[in-house]
């Protein structure tokens, strides 16, 4: 594929490269990196009071070496947030992405009515706010005045309950789902337009039907945008703060450290613990770091393989 | 709709699907709609899709709250999401297209670094950043908002898809040996050719911005400044003797997205994301 | 080349002004001698502004702008966040249980030489909350929120209760109104209000935090809070008291309904009925808590906040001004009273409220028995880290609701966290 005659081109490059890369770097440097280096800064510090720590000067600033890091490991809190956290992805990215998939295939699909329609409805949610998202789906959520509940109750269902520990789960995953399924269906929707049409013209004469086409063909050709909104949807899931803080105050089955970016939310801003936020992230980060070699060498492979 | 292909009987299945799809993504929104015309008795007493009489007090409540202060809300968010947007685009062609067409020391290690941003949480940044603006004397400044959302590493990824795709090498080769320097050949060859990447990487930044809400939450303590999310906040959040006000925030929720479904509506060409750089090539 | 020249100013701009910006520190004002005083202010009360408004037009010379905020948790971290970034507002609504934080932070100032001339106009509970025991005074109390009792007269009639004098009244008429109707409650426990706990536990005579010398002491799990948490936890156990998350809209539905007949409630009430449970206008009554044994009369406080002026201001003495007219000056409290609906702090305010709330039009001399109520609520001191008492609140009973687990150990867990997160900050504990 690569064509070495073009090697001559590093040394023309010169300086232009970097210069249109600068605005990007700068702004890493002042709002990325130098955030995270603060970070770490804080997470090597606590505040220690003196005296009942009411007075002046009563409040100080110490150095506390790996204290907090080895407070925020220790915490089977923490893990058990990673636990429910990596259920919680699970099932949404098996749900969203096969969901999206389903859909995306059937748009493509020739014989589909009200395909604009439906694609626009489906991918609607994307418009809405994940705040505003949970607490509509909050309200759908409680029995009373809920459709849901209401259908269900017509099933012989009742008293269920969608904010229990046993349930709520699955009402933050179905928050997930509705919210990013249609992100993801446009990716793959996307990707099976550029495909040349004829493409498909010789599996259809050797008598092959949609079915078969969708999934001998077409499932190939989607295979590398499949695995980069998987990566994509991995990291974005391991995120997960907007659905359990949003629907903790409705239901008593979420703790204020449901999963581990919730623990330092807590620390940040309701128990004013900015030094122990700062570890706890940073651990964080470090753990998401696994996916994310993952996806720079996916990267480099699928979508970058053909550039010189 | 497309209407190639010949249809067979049994073709309906697909369309039910799909349709059921449309129907659990709408049916939420639906709700939205119908609660935003109920007044604060009719929220917690009727049938949920059941339309309410309130619709027109709730806006006119809504818009005489604090002075209009919610119409003021609307047109910052406009601006943060409409100059953010617009920067962020900017900043990511350039970067794309740097990455995607130039060969320079370091093009793979800047790459890695900038993309790895996505790895980094809002929330474990906006304290942080917070704080280091206010150091800068930018807190409580539009500047505050706007600056840390144009850089957006997704974005970059997407402008060097779409720089790598969208650009022949063979053209840009042309114009060199014509003798157009490298801003000439961005201006002229690489940014037309990238336009319809670039409304697609300014619309999805447009809604990431617009729909943010811990980093104006923390960076804006005047709330002539607020955006519409933070603005709702305090109407929801209203202290703990204070009823919320669900029904205004309700109405205001819907308001707010409007604009967004419009921007769906009339942009729909453009809202299209290509990962891994498959379209141009046929 | 233009697009080039361009391109390098921008970046050189921002990165100039980004650069100037980190290096040149917090930003210097110089007193002002020309024009009037700039005064920021925050805070959620409702129609603060309209308040400020009046202010503004009969003081040229002090100009106050507000800022409306959210309030809840996070209220409380981002002033302590813009406070250590310098960047504080000069005056801030703060939750009294949150003033010990903010005091701790050296967030907020004080302001005893400021305000000594209206001492006299708050009991000295109300003071003691504002002065957190010690010599100082680091805000003037705005609204407070005295406990008593709501419910509803047509539904006690019909199911044949009368208002219990005593908590083990309460207990009895919970079940006999459970076990006539499953879908009813005669009241509810709430895992999410941290407050409403403290503030029954206050009229039980618990003290969480005292000071013993130049130490803390944390009572948390002492026998009086003990003695709250079992009476709740045994009616949750039995299924006869509501455990649902309040605040919600099914919670407001419930209320609306009928299906809560009463609240265990503070002075701010009415306004919550009023918008959350339309339907109830005119049904619902007041009466004093419950008591822990018969011919005792006492209350506790949920809620109410006071003004503090920011540590960092540059203008206190003009802060200390406005907010003692705030909470003091006659029109002012009238203000706050039909404008931001709350319940005064000031004594003076308190008889101002003469007319009963609308929607308990039935009972004329509703503001007469919340006075006398409120005449008997007690508190007590806070410490400074309420705030992870208060989240370790709702996480403990969360999970005690949840696996319909012991309370007591609950309020151990509650306790445990209080103390743990001192013992870090290397707060003296005293032996407890």
């Amino acid at each position: 594929m690569t064509t070495p005659t073009r090697g001559a081109r590093a040394d023309r490059a010169g300086a232009t490269p970097y210069l249109y890369l600068a605005p990007a770097v700068v702004l890493f440097t002042l709002f990325i990196a130098a955030p995270i280096g603060y970070t770490a800064y804080l997470s090597l510090r606590r505040v220690q009071f003196s005296g009942l720590g009411l007075g002046k000067k009563s409040r100080t600033e110490i150095f506390v070496g790996l204290d907090n890091y080895r407070t925020a490991v220790a915490d089977g809190e923490f893990w058990a947030g990673w636990l429910r956290v990596l259920g919680y992805a699970g099932l949404v990215l098996a749900l969203m992405l096969g969901l999206a998939l389903v859909f995306a295939l059937l748009l493509d699909s020739a014989r589909v009515r009200l395909a604009r329609f439906s694609r626009i409805a489906i991918f609607l949610p994307y418009a809405v706010p994940g705040v505003v998202a949970t607490l509509l789906w909050g309200f759908l959520y409680l029995p009373s005045l809920s459709p849901i509940h209401a259908t269900l109750r017509t099933f012989g269902f009742e008293n269920v309950d969608l904010l229990s520990p046993s349930t709520v789960m699955f009402s933050m995953v179905n928050v997930a789902i509705w919210g990013g399924t249609g992100f993801n269906m446009l990716v793959l929707y996307t990707q099976l337009r550029a495909i040349p049409r004829d493409y498909y013209e010789a599996a259809r004469i050797d008598g092959a039907g949609e079915l078969a086409i969708a999934l001998r063909v077409k499932v190939p050709i989607l295979a590398p945008a499949l695995v980069l909104t998987t990566v994509f949807s991995i990291i974005a899931t391991i995120q997960v703060f907007t659905e359990p803080m949003t629907l903790r105050p409705i239901s008593n089955a979420v703790s204020s450290t449901w999963s581990p970016l919730m623990k330092v939310y807590r620390d940040a801003f309701v128990t004013g613990d900015l030094y122990s936020a700062a570890a706890t992230s940073l651990v964080i980060a470090a753990i998401s770091v696994v996916p994310s070699l993952l996806f720079m060498r996916l990267v480099r492979r699928q979508a970058f393989g053909e550039e010189r | 709709m497309t209407t190639k292909g010949v249809r067979r009987p049994l073709g309906l299945a697909p369309t039910a699907v799909l349709l059921l799809g449309a129907l659990y993504c709408l049916l939420p929104v639906c709700w939205v709609l119908a609660a935003s015309t109920k007044t604060r008795g009719e929220l917690f007493t009727t049938n949920a899709f059941a339309p309410g009489t309130g619709l027109f007090s709730n806006i006119a409540d809504l818009s005489a709250y604090r002075d209009g202060i919610f119409w003021q809300w609307m047109a910052n968010t406009a601006l943060y999401a409409g100059v953010g947007a617009l920067l962020s685009t900017a900043v990511s062609v350039l970067a794309g297209y740097a990455l995607a067409k130039f060969r320079f020391f370091g093009r793979n290690m800047i790459f890695n670094v900038l993309i790895g941003g996505i790895l980094v949480p809002a929330v474990v940044l906006a304290v942080p950043q917070y704080l280091l603006l206010a150091k800068a004397g930018l807190a409580n400044t539009y500047w505050a908002v706007l600056l840390p959302s144009i850089l957006h590493p997704y974005s970059i990824y997407l402008a060097r898809i779409y720089a790598s795709a969208a650009i022949p090498d063979a053209l840009l080769e042309a114009g060199r040996i014509d003798g157009a320097g490298e801003h000439r050949l961005l201006r002229v060859v690489a940014v037309p050719l990238m336009l319809p990447g670039m409304v697609t990487i300014f619309l999805f930044q447009f809604v990431a911005i617009w729909n943010n809400f811990l980093l104006p939450f923390i960076m804006l303590a005047d709330d002539e400044r607020f955006p519409l999310t933070v603005g709702l906040y305090t109407l929801l959040a209203t202290g703990a003797n204070q009823p919320a006000l669900y029904n205004l925030v309700i109405t205001g929720a819907l308001l707010s997205i409007i604009p967004l479904i419009a921007l769906f509506l009339t942009m729909q060409r453009y809202w299209r994301t290509d990962l891994s750089g498959g379209s141009v090539k046929s | 080349m233009r697009t080039k020249r361009l391109r390098m100013v921008m970046s050189a701009m921002l990165v100039g002004a980004l650069a100037a910006g980190c290096s040149g520190g917090g930003q210097e004002e110089t007193p002002q001698e020309t024009g009037p005083v700039e005064l920021t202010f925050w805070t959620w009360a409702p129609n603060m502004d309209k308040i400020a408004a009046v202010w503004n037009a009969a003081h040229p010379d002090i100009k106050v702008t507000v800022s409306k905020q959210a309030g809840g948790d996070e209220a409380a971290a981002k002033f302590l966040t813009a406070a250590k970034a310098g960047n504080a507002p000069d005056l801030v609504q703060a939750e009294y249980q949150m003033l010990p934080s903010f005091v701790a932070a050296e967030a907020v100032a004080d302001i005893k030489g400021e305000v000594a001339g209206v001492r006299d106009q708050f009991s000295d509970g109300i003071w003691n909350l504002v002065t957190l025991g010690t010599d100082g005074v680091y805000g003037l109390p705005q609204d407070s929120g005295p406990m008593m009792f709501y419910y509803r007269t047509d539904l006690f009639t019909k199911y044949g209760i009368a208002v219990p004098k005593t908590w083990d009244e309460y207990a009895a008429a919970a079940r006999t109104v459970h076990a006539k109707d499953k879908t009813v409650y005669l009241g509810g426990f709430s895992s999410k209000d941290p407050g409403w706990f403290a503030g029954l536990s206050q009229q039980a005579g618990a003290k969480w935090w005292s000071i013993t010398g130049e130490a803390w002491k944390v009572g948390i799990n002492d026998d009086a809070t003990k003695k709250v948490a079992d009476f709740w936890g045994g009616l949750a156990k039995d299924g006869v008291v509501d455990t649902q998350a309040p605040w919600t809209p099914e919670w407001n539905a419930a209320l609306n309904g009928g299906k809560i007949m009463s609240w265990a409630s503070a002075v701010w009430a009415p306004g919550v009925l009023s918008s959350n449970a339309p339907d109830g206008k005119g049904k619902w009554a007041i009466a004093p808590l419950p008591q822990w044994s018969a011919g005792e009369n006492y209350s506790g406080f949920w809620g109410g906040s006071s003004i503090a002026i920011a540590e960092g201001s540059k203008h206190k003495k003009a802060a200390a001004q406005f907010a003692s007219w705030l909470n003091t000056d006659a029109k002012a409290l009238d203000l706050l009273i039909k404008e931001a609906a709350i319940y005064p702090a000031a004594k003076s305010g308190q008889n101002l409220m003469t007319t009963a709330p609308e929607y308990f039009a039935n009972q004329a001399d509703f503001w007469q028995q919340a006075t006398n109520i409120a005449g008997t609520a007690r508190g007590f001191t806070f410490g400074p880290n309420v705030n992870v008492a208060y989240s370790a609140y709702k996480d403990a009973f969360d999970k005690a609701l949840q696996n319909k687990s012991s309370f007591t150990d609950a309020l151990g867990a509650m306790h445990d966290a209080t103390v743990a997160d001192m013992k870090k900050s290397g707060s003296p504990l005293a032996s407890l």
